[in-house]
C-alpha cells in the first residue's frame, strides 16, 4: 500500500466529498423516491469503492461494495427505500466517515469494524433479493467466477474442435479460417475477453459462425474457450495478431478443414507479462511529454498548511512594506518612492490574491447541517423543513474553522427549542411542518448569515425569570430590562432556558458559548424574535481576519489601532459638553448622549486629549478619546492568543513600518 | 506509445492512472471529469486512446463512449470498470469500446492492455 502513500490526502478529500453527497441524497430520499437521488448515491458509493480498493482499504471497501449492492436492487427497482433502510444507510454513512477520519489520521480502516452494519445490510439484501428478478448485473459475475474455478462447465459445447460440420464456403469467394482463442484462467470476465477478440476479428473479415455465438456470449458461457470460422482476405497472420490481446492465453489460426491442434501450442503472441518490447515503452523522452502534462494541469490540491505559510509570508511583506514606505518618506527620496509604489501595487494584488485563493464556499460546513436537522427533528418528534441559500458564499477558511462549531449549535438549538411539536402548531393554526432557514450572503465588506426559524419565538418572560432564578439579575434589574437586553441574558454565561440537557442540544454548553466563538472571529450575532412567529439569528462575519484597515491614533505617546469599520466619526472633544452620569462620563454629541470610555489604564491619563473618536458595535456607540490621529493603514493583525490568552478589548497586534509593535482595539468586546 | 485522453470523475482515479500511463511512457494529451467534457475534449485533442471511467455524472461511460463512435469509428476507448460490472461492460464492448482495466487498476495490466489496444 505504501506506493499510494503520495495519494491519501487526495483520497481522503474526494471521499469525504462523496461521502456528503452519499448523505445527502439520503435525506433527499427521505422526502420520497428521486431517482436522480439514488442515481447519484449509486456513483458515489462506487466511487468510494473503487478508490479505497485502489489504496487497498479492505474494510472500507467491503462496506461500500455491500452498500452498493443495496443501492443496485433499489435502483433497479427491485427493492424500495424504507426509513429503516434509510437509517441504516445513514448508519453506514457515519462508520464511513469515520473510518475516513481513520485513514486521515495516517490509519488504514482496519481499527474500525463495520461488520454490524455489513451483517445488518445482509440480512436486508437476502430478505429483497429473491422476491424479483435479481439485480442482472450480479448474478453473471458469480457464474463467471465459478467457472474460473472450474466448479460450472456452462458452455454448451466442449472446446474440442466444432468446425466439422460447417459448410467450408463462404460464398463470396474468400478463404474460411478456424480460430481458437482460449482466454486466460485468471481472466474474471472471460465473456468479455472473448467478445473483444470476435469484434477485432469481425475488423478483419465475416463471422460465418461462433461457439459460443454473441448472444451466448452475452448471457455469460463462456469457459474461456472461443471457436470462431471466418471468410477472410487478411491472412493467418492478421487473423492471429487480430484475435489476440490483454488476457488471451492462446491464439491457434487454421485454414478451415484442417483440424486444430488438440491443446494450444504456447502462446503465439505475447500474452500477458512484461515482454521485451516493454523496455522502449519505458524510455520515451520526457521533455516533450512532461511540458504537454504540465499544459493540461489546471487544477492543484495544495496543503493548507503551505497557504498557511505563504500567507504569513504576504503578511510579512505587507509590514515591510509599510517600512520601506516610511523611510521613503522620511528621506524624500523620489526615484525609491516611484519604485516602492510599484511594489505597492505588487504587493496588494499578491495580498488579495491569497485571500481569494483561501476563500472557500460556506458549502463546506453547510452540507452537513440537513443531516443534523433530521436527527435532532426525529429524536424531538418534530416535523422539519430546512431551507439553505447561498452556500455559496465564500468565507476565509480561518473564519470557517470557527464557524463550523457555533453553527452547528444554533441550527440544533433551533429545531430542539424553536420549532414546536407538530400538535402545538397545530394548535396555534400553523402548518405541523416548522420551518428553519439558513440563508448566507456578501453585504459589502461582510458575510451574513441568517437563521431563521417559524418556531415559537424566545419567551422573553422566561428568559427574566430564569436570570432571577440563576441569580444573575435581581428582579428590579430584571423589571428595568428592554426586550433586547433581555435577549442578550441568553448569551451571559451558564445561561440555559431549556428545561433538562438534551444530549443532542448539546453538551449543556449556552448561547454565551456561540457568542464568543463569533466574537473571537471578528463577528457579531443579532437575535430578532417575535413571540409565536419565530426568531432569527444573524450572524456578521468579516469574509477574513489576518488583515484589517485601521486608524493609528496616539493616546499620549502611545499608539494604538482602531479597526475603520467600526468607527462612525471622528469628533472635536468639547469638553464643556461633557456630563457625569451616574459612575459614567458622558458627551452629548449631536443630540446624542454618548458614553466616553478612556483607556487611561493603559495609556495613561487622556486630561488633554482634543479629538474623540466615536465608535459603534451594533447600535451601541461610544466615544474614546485620543491625541492625535495619524492616519489610515492597512494592517496584519496577530492573535495574541497564542502567547498570552485573549484579552478582552483587544483583538491582537500588529507590527507598523517602523517596527512599533501597537495593540488593535476589540470594539465588539470593548463596548 | 499513445496520446491518451483520460476519464474519470475523481481527480484521485486519474491521478492514479496518469502516473502509471506515464510511467509506460504515454503522454496524457488530457483529462475529462464527465462524459460530456470527455466528447468536448475528443473533439479537440484527438487523442490516440482514451480511458473511460463507466459511472460518472453528467453523461455516464456508455453515452460518452456513444458519442465518441459516432464522431469517429475508429476511436480506440479503453473501459475503466470495477468487479460486478461485467454486464456494463459488455454493453460497452457492443458499442464499440476496445478493451477495459479492472479497478483497483494493477500497472501492467493497465500497460498491457493500453499497448494491445494501440496496436490495433
Amino acid at each position: 500500500m505504501s506506493e499510494f502513500e503520495a495519494y491519501r490526502g487526495l483520497f481522503v478529500a474526494e471521499s469525504r466529498e462523496n461521502h456528503e453527497n452519499i448523505i445527502k441524497n439520503l435525506l433527499i430520499l427521505e422526502k420520497g423516491s428521486d431517482p436522480e437521488a439514488i442515481g447519484e448515491i449509486f456513483r458515489s458509493i462506487h466511487t468510494l469503492k473503487g478508490a479505497s480498493a485502489s489504496m487497498g482499504y479492505a474494510q472500507l471497501e467491503h462496506l461500500c461494495h455491500i452498500m452498493e449492492d443495496v443501492f443496485q436492487l433499489i435502483r433497479n427497482g427491485t427493492a424500495a427505500m424504507t426509513p429503516e433502510l434509510g437509517n441504516l444507510l445513514l448508519s453506514c454513512s457515519d462508520m464511513i466517515e469515520e473510518m475516513l477520519d481513520d485513514i486521515e489520521a495516517g490509519g488504514d480502516s482496519s481499527s474500525k469494524n463495520p461488520d454490524e452494519y455489513i451483517a445488518s445490510l445482509k440480512t436486508w439484501l437476502d430478505g429483497n433479493r429473491g422476491t424479483a428478478p435479481a439485480a442482472a448485473a450480479d448474478k453473471p459475475v458469480k457464474t463467471a467466477q465459478a467457472g474460473k474455478k472450474g466448479g460450472k462447465k456452462q458452455a454448451k459445447t466442449p472446446a474440442a474442435p466444432s468446425a466439422g460440420p460447417v459448410t467450408a464456403d463462404s460464398g463470396d469467394g474468400r478463404p474460411l479460417f478456424d480460430v481458437r482463442i482460449t482466454v486466460a484462467g485468471e481472466c474474471a470476465m472471460k465473456d468479455v475477453r472473448a467478445m473483444i477478440a470476435l469484434n477485432n476479428l469481425e475488423s478483419l473479415g465475416s463471422v460465418v459462425s461462433s461457439t459460443p455465438t454473441k448472444e451466448q456470449l452475452d448471457e455469460g458461457t463462456c469457459d474461456g474457450t472461443l471457436l470462431v470460422r471466418i471468410a477472410s482476405d487478411a491472412g493467418e497472420e492478421a487473423l492471429r495478431t487480430a484475435a489476440s490481446g490483454s488476457e488471451i492465453a492462446s491464439v491457434e489460426v487454421v485454414p478451415a478443414g484442417q483440424d486444430l491442434p488438440k491443446s494450444g501450442p504456447p502462446a503465439p503472441v505475447p500474452a500477458a507479462g512484461a515482454p521485451a518490447g516493454d523496455k522502449n515503452n519505458n524510455a520515451p523522452a520526457k521533455g516533450p511529454q512532461a511540458a504537454d502534462k504540465a499544459r493540461e494541469v489546471k487544477h492543484l490540491r495544495v496543503d493548507i498548511n503551505q497557504l498557511d505559510h505563504i500567507m504569513n509570508l504576504v503578511e510579512d511583506l505587507v509590514i515591510n512594506r509599510g517600512r520601506l514606505k516610511q523611510i521613503a518618506d522620511e528621506h524624500r527620496i523620489k526615484e525609491m518612492d516611484e519604485a516602492i509604489g510599484m511594489v505597492e501595487r505588487s504587493v496588494s494584488d499578491l495580498q488579495n490574491l491569497m485571500m481569494n485563493i483561501r476563500m472557500i464556499p460556506l458549502n463546506h460546513i453547510f452540507n452537513r447541517l440537513p443531516r443534523v436537522v433530521r436527527d435532532v427533528a426525529q429524536y424531538d418528534g418534530k416535523e422539519v423543513e430546512f431551507i439553505m441559500e447561498g452556500g455559496e458564499t465564500e468565507l476565509d477558511r480561518s473564519v470557517m474553522d470557527g464557524l463550523n462549531d457555533p453553527l452547528l449549535h444554533l441550527i440544533r438549538n433551533a429545531v430542539n427549542h424553536g420549532i414546536e411539536h407538530p400538535d402545538v402548531r397545530e394548535k396555534a393554526g400553523k402548518p405541523r411542518k416548522g420551518t428553519v432557514k439558513l440563508s448566507a450572503h456578501r453585504d459589502r465588506d461582510n458575510v451574513i448569515i441568517e437563521l431563521t426559524d417559524d418556531g415559537g419565538g424566545i419567551n422573553v418572560e422566561k428568559i427574566r425569570a430564569k436570570a432571577i432564578e440563576k441569580g444573575l439579575i435581581t428582579k428590579e434589574e430584571a423589571d428595568a430590562l428592554s426586550m433586547e437586553e433581555s435577549i442578550d441574558l441568553l448569551f451571559q454565561p451558564g445561561f440555559s432556558t431549556a428545561d433538562k440537557i438534551t444530549d443532542i442540544s448539546g453538551r449543556g454548553v449556552g448561547l454565551d458559548v456561540v457568542k464568543r466563538a463569533i466574537e473571537a472571529l471578528k463577528g457579531t450575532v443579532r437575535v430578532e424574535t417575535t413571540p409565536g412567529k419565530g426568531s432569527s439569528f444573524e450572524l456578521v462575519l468579516p469574509p477574513t481576519m489576518a488583515i484589517v484597515d485601521v486608524m493609528i491614533v496616539r493616546i499620549n505617546t502611545k499608539r494604538v489601532a482602531i479597526p475603520i469599520n467600526s468607527i462612525i466619526e471622528v469628533a472635536n472633544f468639547d469638553k464643556a459638553a461633557a456630563h457625569q452620569i451616574g459612575r459614567n462620563e458622558t458627551i452629548l454629541l449631536r443630540e446624542e448622549v454618548i458614553q466616553i470610555s478612556r483607556l487611561d489604564d493603559m495609556f495613561g491619563s487622556s486630561e488633554n486629549c482634543e479629538i474623540l473618536i466615536v465608535v459603534q458595535y451594533q447600535k451601541r456607540k461610544c466615544s474614546i478619546p485620543v491625541t492625535v490621529v495619524e492616519g489610515k493603514q492597512e494592517v496584519v493583525v496577530k492573535p495574541l492568543s497564542g502567547f498570552i490568552g485573549n484579552i478582552r478589548g483587544i483583538s491582537g497586534l500588529t507590527i507598523l513600518g517602523d517596527g512599533d509593535v501597537v495593540p488593535v482595539l476589540d470594539i465588539n468586546t470593548m463596548i | 506509445m499513445g496520446k491518451i485522453l483520460i476519464v474519470d470523475d475523481t481527480l484521485f482515479m486519474r491521478t492514479l492512472l496518469k502516473n502509471i500511463l506515464f510511467s509506460g511512457g504515454h503522454t496524457i494529451i488530457g483529462e475529462a471529469g464527465d462524459g460530456t467534457e470527455a466528447v468536448e475534449k475528443y473533439k479537440e485533442l484527438k487523442p490516440d486512446l482514451v480511458t473511460m471511467d463507466v459511472v460518472m455524472p453528467k453523461m455516464n461511460g456508455i453515452e460518452a463512449l456513444k458519442s465518441i463512435k459516432a464522431l469517429d469509428p475508429a476511436a480506440r476507448v479503453v473501459m475503466c470498470t470495477a468487479v460486478g460490472q461485467e454486464q456494463m461492460v459488455k454493453l460497452a464492448i457492443k458499442t464499440g469500446a476496445k478493451g477495459y482495466i479492472v479497478k483497483p487498476f494493477q500497472a501492467p495490466k493497465v500497460l498491457e492492455e493500453v499497448k494491445n489496444v494501440l496496436a490495433t
